[in-house]
């Protein structure tokens, strides 16, 4: 009896407990199922753009071709279930492959995809280094570069020398594959795929949008007066003025013009660091790297590293900074996108959380606003790989090594590229005449709940999508089955489809057709050719003050964005400086500059 | 054998899971301190790793600000250990007075509801603490709507008292916990003595002061003991979850400092080094407080 009692209090307790905690998740919109797609990190270069996919059409076509090589892939066998460990540093889902896409996998390879991602997980790092020590990442393991060659030097990934020969599909890209792996251990083997690839040349640049700049609703914009902007004052201004005009969306809830999140954050402020591209730096571990092809430490004051903080700072003395922004995630920012409670953008993908056809033709997508100072770094396309390998865990059997490269080798074939980033034909495209056209529940399936039939694996269509998050092939390379790139938003059905009242009086405004040509005509973008290679990795002395020195960074990051005055502003940066040095920040400086002279002499000769 | 030793052998195997437990579980792990000495990253193992010596014990106090950032942590960790230790009477006192309670559902319902939080994980805890105290939480919206402030006041991210708020949170989840002990100590008072003060007139406090307290003390000494040993263990939990860019500087404790460190970008070897320092002082304020208690109440605790 009384154990009955106490354990019903008890259920009562935690009931309540997780009723208050599970409204606080509610308030600050944290809406896990709206976790979306691509996470950017500084090194990646490319306009990932929404993603994308087609589907069915050659199941058979695949095995044919293989045969067509000198020497055919081993018959794989199918008949028992492999649940595949896969870890992923670019997923942003932990689990089960869900959904349309874990039934095509099931139902071509009777696989599952058990992802393991450390980005979700909470201390990544800490998973990462557990499972280096118990000696197996993963069967399959998407890592950083560096990573990936520290782990095939510890003997934790399979040699895929002689296999891949095997798989035609991942032979179109053998030059890209030898290039890099030319780089890891002896470089003699092959034990690395580099993903993102492409095979339209180095130094092209196919997307239809830079990668980071201002990004504003168009309607709003012009509901102040359309100003031109000079620099970030003028920027600043302009948002302020929006932002008076809308505290809040429709719904009510307060919005802001600028909401910034901490989970992306390795070594300085991920944030700001997606913003010193504009003018003319990227954000490279310690280190500036310009356009110009120049070497500066993050902590110059000349730097776009402290003029873009300076910005968030003074943003925030605005109040147009979202006061939840040090202590919200992600997840937290995508529904207040969908909810329209953030006023500016930055990066390209970001449109998927608004944009459609729709709000196009009712003016109010969003869109570049060019501020006239701005110089943007803005990688090529990543024709050498985007700076993330996929390597095989050289634990795995030699039966499911087999099934693994099966599975690859379908990642990188037209049709498995067409699926990941475009779906499944009838459901979010259809085909006519070889031409695709994105069905309406298409268009909306990264802004809107498109429903799955249950023959296709039911749910939600974006829960189910490719959870993978990161491809062999870039969406930008070409389609050999329609001439057109795999890149839903890059189809020319697609393009005619945006061409909305939004983009007419953008083009008549700037007179250019794009953001890109309009950013090229004007001298404010260069492109740089992307490079990927195997940099230098930190040595322990190295890494010890690399990860206390990005801690300081980080920390004092923030605390400028929200520092009381410029004296204080300027007293945090200082002090920041001051305990750098300290902590050996001039060894890191000198060790990075050394360890990215390869890449820039490489980035040269392809100039 | 003779008849005896088989006994003693007996009683030996008796014990023996008891012996392997222990050196498995607090013997073994000390194994992992071999990785302070080790230029050691992941995912390379020890063995490929080059034997450094004392390096990353001298790393420590390397430079000035490396030390100051030490003596930081260790302020933080005195002054979160001092507060708890200083204000560890509050539990005594708490049973005290909740004896006094006659209402029998009344005591019982206190009791619970001040044991339930121990039950309660930080992690929920914390947030419990952003759902009231975030921008729109409702802390800040009953203020707003109180008309008493007009920009949300971000609590979680202040950096003044830290160390107050900490130990507030902290003795809110553990008062009724600790209690526990003392209300079991009080039980056993033997009733004639309170019964006697009565007759002759004693009232309730000076019975609390002159009978009840008394009689608790040697509770509360052996408890304050083995805290002051624990001095530099006040975990991490609490103050892993609880602390963000703002806070850093003033509640970071040693078993976060550590953790902070080893955990990413490969401080592994370094952090090791520091816990064995901290496991040396630790072992070091325990014998100093058993050595005092011999001194001053007569009877040493080991």
């Amino acid at each position: 009896m009384k154990l009955k009692k106490l354990s019903s209090l008890a259920l009562a307790t935690v009931m309540t407990v997780s009723m208050i905690a599970g409204c606080g998740g509610g308030s600050t919109g944290a809406d896990t199922a709206a976790s979306t797609d691509t996470k950017a990190d500084s090194t990646e270069t490319t306009t990932e753009t929404t993603t994308e996919t087609t589907t069915e059409s050659t199941d058979a076509g695949e095995t044919t071709e293989a045969s067509d090589t000198a020497e055919a892939a081993p018959e794989a066998d199918h008949s028992e279930l492999y649940n595949v460990e896969f870890y992923d540093v670019a997923a942003n889902y932990q689990g089960d492959q869900p959904g349309w896409y874990g039934k095509i996998v099931q139902d071509k390879f009777n696989m599952n995809l058990n992802i393991i991602a450390p980005q979700v997980s909470g201390d990544g790092a800490a998973l990462y280094q557990t499972r280096c020590a118990a000696g197996a990442l993963g069967d399959l393991i998407i890592l950083d570069n560096a990573d990936a060659s520290e782990c095939v030097e510890s003997g934790l990934i399979h040699d895929l020398t002689d296999a891949i020969t095997k798989y035609p599909n991942l032979m179109r890209y053998e030059k890209q594959i030898k290039d890099f792996n030319s780089q890891v251990g002896d470089g003699s083997k092959i034990y690395c795929i580099p993903l993102e690839m492409n095979n339209n040349g180095p130094t092209d640049y196919k997307q239809l949008h830079v990668y980071s700049y201002p990004r504003m609703g168009w309607d709003m914009y012009n509901e102040v007066g359309a100003p031109e902007l000079k620099n970030l004052d003028d920027l600043l201004a302009c948002l302020k003025q929006i932002q008076d005009a809308h505290p809040t969306n429709d719904n009510g809830d307060p919005a802001y013009a600028i909401s910034l999140w901490k989970d992306w954050d390795s070594q300085y402020m991920e944030n700001v660091a997606q913003l010193t591209k504009w003018y003319g730096q990227e954000v490279n571990g310690s280190v500036l790297i310009g356009t110009d092809n120049s070497i500066a430490p993050i902590t110059d004051k000349d730097g776009a590293y402290y003029k873009m903080l300076k910005f968030f700072y003074q943003a925030n003395q605005m109040g147009l900074v979202d006061p939840d922004s040090a202590t919200q995630d992600w997840n937290a920012i995508v529904s207040k996108m969908q909810d329209k409670r953030v006023y500016l953008y930055w990066y390209s993908w970001q449109y998927g959380f608004w944009n459609s056809p729709a709000r196009g033709e009712e003016g109010t997508n969003y869109v570049e606003i060019p501020v006239a100072d701005t110089n943007l770094y803005q990688a090529s396309d990543t024709y050498y790989g985007d700076g993330r390998v996929l390597c095989v865990g050289s634990q795995v059997s030699d039966e499911n090594f087999d099934r693994l490269m099966e599975f690859l080798d379908w990642y990188a074939s037209p049709e498995g590229v067409q699926i990941q980033h475009a779906g499944t034909e009838g459901l979010t495209y259809t085909i006519e005449d070889g031409k695709y056209t994105l069905t309406e529940d298409g268009l909306n399936r990264f802004s809107a709940e498109v429903i799955v039939p249950d023959e296709l694996g039911g749910g939600n269509w974006n829960d189910g999508n490719n959870q993978i998050n990161q491809w062999i092939v870039a969406s930008c390379d070409v389609n050999p089955e329609t001439g057109e790139p795999y890149a839903s938003d890059m189809w020319s059905t697609t393009i005619e489809m945006n061409q909305t009242k939004t983009t007419k009086e953008w083009s008549e405004k700037f007179g250019a057709a794009d953001d890109v040509e309009y950013l090229k005509n004007n001298g404010m973008m260069t492109v740089v050719p992307s490079i990927n290679m195997a940099l230098a990795i930190d040595d322990t002395d190295i890494s010890l003050i690399r990860k206390q020195c990005g801690d300081m960074i980080k920390d004092s990051s923030w605390r400028m964005v929200f520092a009381k005055d410029d004296a204080d502003f300027d007293a945090q940066w200082d002090e920041m400086v001051a305990q750098l040095e300290g902590l050996g920040f001039e060894d890191l400086v000198a060790f990075d500059t050394e360890k990215y002279q390869p890449m820039l002499d490489a980035r040269k000769a392809a100039q | 054998m003779s008849k005896k030793k088989l006994y003693s052998f007996k009683l030996f195997l008796l014990v023996l899971p008891f012996i392997i437990l222990v050196l498995l579980f607090c013997y073994y792990p000390l194994y992992g301190w071999l990785y302070a000495f080790y230029d050691y990253k992941p995912p390379r193992t020890l063995a490929n790793s080059a034997f450094v010596g004392g390096k990353w014990f001298a790393s420590l106090v390397s430079s000035k600000v490396k030390m100051k950032q030490i003596l930081q942590v260790l302020k933080n960790t005195f002054a979160m250990s001092g507060l708890t230790l200083g204000t560890s009477w509050l539990p005594m006192l708490f049973a005290v007075f909740l004896n006094e309670i006659r209402g029998v559902k009344f005591r019982k319902f206190v009791q619970t509801v001040t044991t339930l939080p121990n039950f309660v994980s930080w992690v929920m805890v914390y947030s419990i603490a952003f759902s009231l105290f975030n921008s729109t939480g409702m802390m800040n919206s009953l203020l707003m709507k109180l008309g008493l402030i007009s920009q949300p006041i971000l609590f979680l991210q202040s950096s003044s008292h830290v160390w107050f708020t900490q130990w507030l949170w902290l003795t809110w989840k553990n008062l009724g916990w600790a209690a526990i002990m003392y209300i079991a100590a009080i039980s056993s008072i033997d009733d004639e003595m309170i019964q006697a003060a009565r007759v002759d007139g004693a009232t309730r406090m000076q019975i609390i002061w002159h009978i009840t307290i008394p009689s608790l003390l040697p509770t509360y000494f052996v408890l304050l003991v083995l805290n002051v040993a624990n001095f530099l263990n006040n975990g991490m939990e609490q103050y892993y979850v609880f602390q963000n860019a703002f806070n850093k500087e003033y509640i970071q404790v040693l078993d976060l400092y550590v953790f902070n460190l080893a955990m990413g970008n490969g401080g592994y070897s370094v952090s090791v080094a520091i816990s064995m320092l901290k496991s040396l002082v630790s072992l070091v304020l325990l014998f100093i407080v058993n050595k005092a208690s011999k001194i001053i109440r007569g009877e040493s605790i080991l």
